[in-house]
């Protein structure tokens, strides 16, 4: 019998992982304190919203053919027991290669560099996909609104996907065990961090 | 200074007075100082002046206004000169006068 996810099973979400990952505080301040991040006061943040609800609506049977896209599911809700985590997938791409590929589309800017935050989000809507579909992914695209929507592709390797695993993990540790985490040691990202006035 | 911040002059032309108020808003909101009518002064830091940039941009027709945001550091600022009437001293904070002298 298939056991259905419902609100109280304990999963994190990857937006969750991606904080712990920029700072593990993140996760002591939203998950064990309970204090919001208010991050809707934030322009960009309520303009990544809007690009996402605009996404659902407009242009749906669109396929990125350059991709190798045949086919795709937009805005698809997916959760594992196993990894521990719940999560909205932006499309899920089915390629022609007969793989499965997520995208996911960031209001930001391209750069050569990819942000660890963004390969962990990718990595973990990955595992979710090869969990529920049962169909192997051996890679993921970015597409980077504020570029003229520009691609990037993200090609998997074990050590990814044994690195987002290991985050999660390390984020049940920080709210089962309720400790003080040590803080990023990235200097910049504290000066525009939502925490910063109460982080010691 | 805080680190991180940088230092930030907006200059705008924007035709209608609504969308010129709003700009006008966006730039006090974001805590920068009025140096004249249309120009304004201040330290954003670098997410802030990110925000501030798609706030403007949502807000001006590309094709009638321009606003111009021009980052500057500390020494250069320090070799500005000047002349006559250049800003209304009652509307600009001390923290901006201190940078002046």
């Amino acid at each position: 019998m298939t056991v259905f996810d419902n609100e109280s099973t304990p999963m994190v979400t990857p937006s969750e992982v991606i904080e712990h990952v920029y700072c593990p505080r993140f996760t002591y301040y939203m998950n064990c304190l309970n204090i919001p991040q208010h991050e809707g006061l934030r322009y960009k943040v309520l303009k990544g919203r809007t690009l996402h609800e605009k996404r659902e609506t407009a242009n749906r049977d669109y396929l990125r053919k350059k991709l190798g896209c045949t086919d795709k599911d937009i805005s698809v809700y997916l959760t594992s027991r196993n990894i521990g985590v719940r999560g909205m997938i932006d499309e899920v791409l089915y390629l022609s290669d007969n793989t499965l590929a997520p995208l996911d589309y960031k209001y930001a800017e391209y750069t050569d560099y990819t942000f660890e935050t963004h390969r962990v989000q990718s990595t973990l809507y990955a595992l979710l996909i090869m969990e529920n579909y049962q169909k192997p992914v051996h890679k993921g695209f970015i597409c980077y609104a504020k570029s003229e929507n520009r691609i990037k592709e993200i090609v998997y390797t074990e050590k990814d996907f044994c690195y987002a695993k290991g985050a999660v993990r390390e984020v049940f540790d920080v709210i089962l065990r309720g400790y003080y985490p040590e803080r990023t040691q990235w200097q910049n990202r504290c000066i525009d961090c939502c925490y910063r006035n109460i982080c010691v | 200074m805080k680190a991180g911040d940088k230092l930030v002059w907006v200059i705008y032309d924007i035709t209608e007075n609504t969308k010129r108020t709003k700009v006008a808003k966006a730039c006090k909101n974001k805590g920068l100082y009025r140096v004249q009518k249309s120009a304004f002064l201040g330290t954003l830091n670098k997410n802030q002046l990110d925000e501030f940039k798609v706030m403007c941009e949502d807000i001006i027709s590309p094709d009638k206004d321009s606003v111009y945001i021009f980052p500057m550091c500390e020494d250069d600022f320090k070799k500005v000169k000047l002349l006559g009437q250049a800003f209304d001293r009652k509307l600009v904070t001390d923290e901006v006068k201190a940078l002046f002298i």
